[in-house]
């Protein structure tokens, strides 16, 4: 027993860090300080600009659809016109030969 | 194999035979003509159109409506500084193709002191419409309108003096045509 406790005893005396040790400590720290502040700054431009370049996309496509909605409206109106137009020339022989 | 095959062009033949085709004759009088319309408006474009017309408009709505029953919509019209500039066999083409006992032909008028002709064919499935053809024939001007679908008539003379359309309304039972002015 008291054999094992002089083990355990040498195992964890207190030890003296080597020179410099706390140097090095306070110098990787300083190193690493400035990265953990910008990363998270980029994280957000990337995102701010690629919702951004998602509702860029989302206009042009609207936009394409709303042009392309007013043509097939505007040939659907000029076609319904072309053929009431020609229902009428009928009616207007269809009278004359009548009278 | 080949059974299955021929089961299918005989389901698919009839379908594609009904189909009334422009001539490809009228790709030359596009190029003869000083102008000309040409609309080709399928089931989705024509989707398209109705979703951009309002329900609670009255005479959107009722375009919507008209446009609702409606499969397909080409419109041929050309326009010639000249007179000749089409054959009779350019109509022709086109007739012939709607000899079909589906095809009943409504209306016909020559006038040969106008040199005009107008031809109305309906296409009756049962008690349904489901098709309208018009050729209207004028020295300098041919047009050949098709309708795939359901169109009613009466409909369309309610859309009278909107959107430019003049006032046309469709008698029921004997099919005269009975128009107003614009």
């Amino acid at each position: 027993m008291s054999r094992l406790d002089d083990e355990l005893r040498q195992a964890l005396r207190p030890a003296a860090p080597s020179d410099g040790f706390a140097e090095r400590v306070l110098a990787r720290a300083a190193a690493r300080q400035p990265n953990a502040v910008r990363r998270p700054g980029l994280r957000w431009v990337a995102a701010a600009a690629a919702i951004l370049a998602l509702f860029v996309v989302w206009l042009d496509r609207e936009h394409d659809r709303k042009v392309a909605t007013e043509s097939a409206k505007e040939q659907v109106v000029l076609a319904l016109r072309i053929t009431a137009e020609k229902l009428q020339l009928v009616r207007e022989k269809v009278q004359q030969v009548n009278q | 194999m080949t059974r299955i095959i021929a089961c299918f062009a005989l389901v698919l033949l009839p379908a594609w035979a009904q189909e009334i085709k422009f001539p490809a004759s009228f790709e030359k009088l596009a190029a003869k003509a000083v102008e000309t319309v040409d609309l080709k408006l399928d089931s989705s474009t024509l989707k398209t159109a109705g979703a951009f017309l309002s329900s609670k408009e009255p005479d959107q709505a009722k375009a919507k409506k008209l446009v609702s029953g409606l499969k397909g919509v080409y419109v041929k019209s050309f326009e010639f500084a000249k007179e000749g500039e089409y054959a009779e066999s350019d109509l022709e083409a086109i007739r012939s193709q709607l000899n079909a006992p589906e095809w009943v032909q409504t209306v016909k008028v020559r006038s040969k002191k106008d040199g005009e002709s107008v031809d109305i064919y309906f296409k009756k499935q049962g008690e349904a419409t489901t098709g309208m053809v018009i050729i209207s024939a004028e020295p300098t001007e041919l047009t050949v309108v098709r309708i795939d679908g359901t169109i009613d008539l009466e409909q369309l003379g309610e859309l009278g003096g909107q959107f430019g359309i003049p006032n046309v309304h469709m008698e029921h039972g004997d099919k005269k045509l009975r128009t107003t002015g614009k």
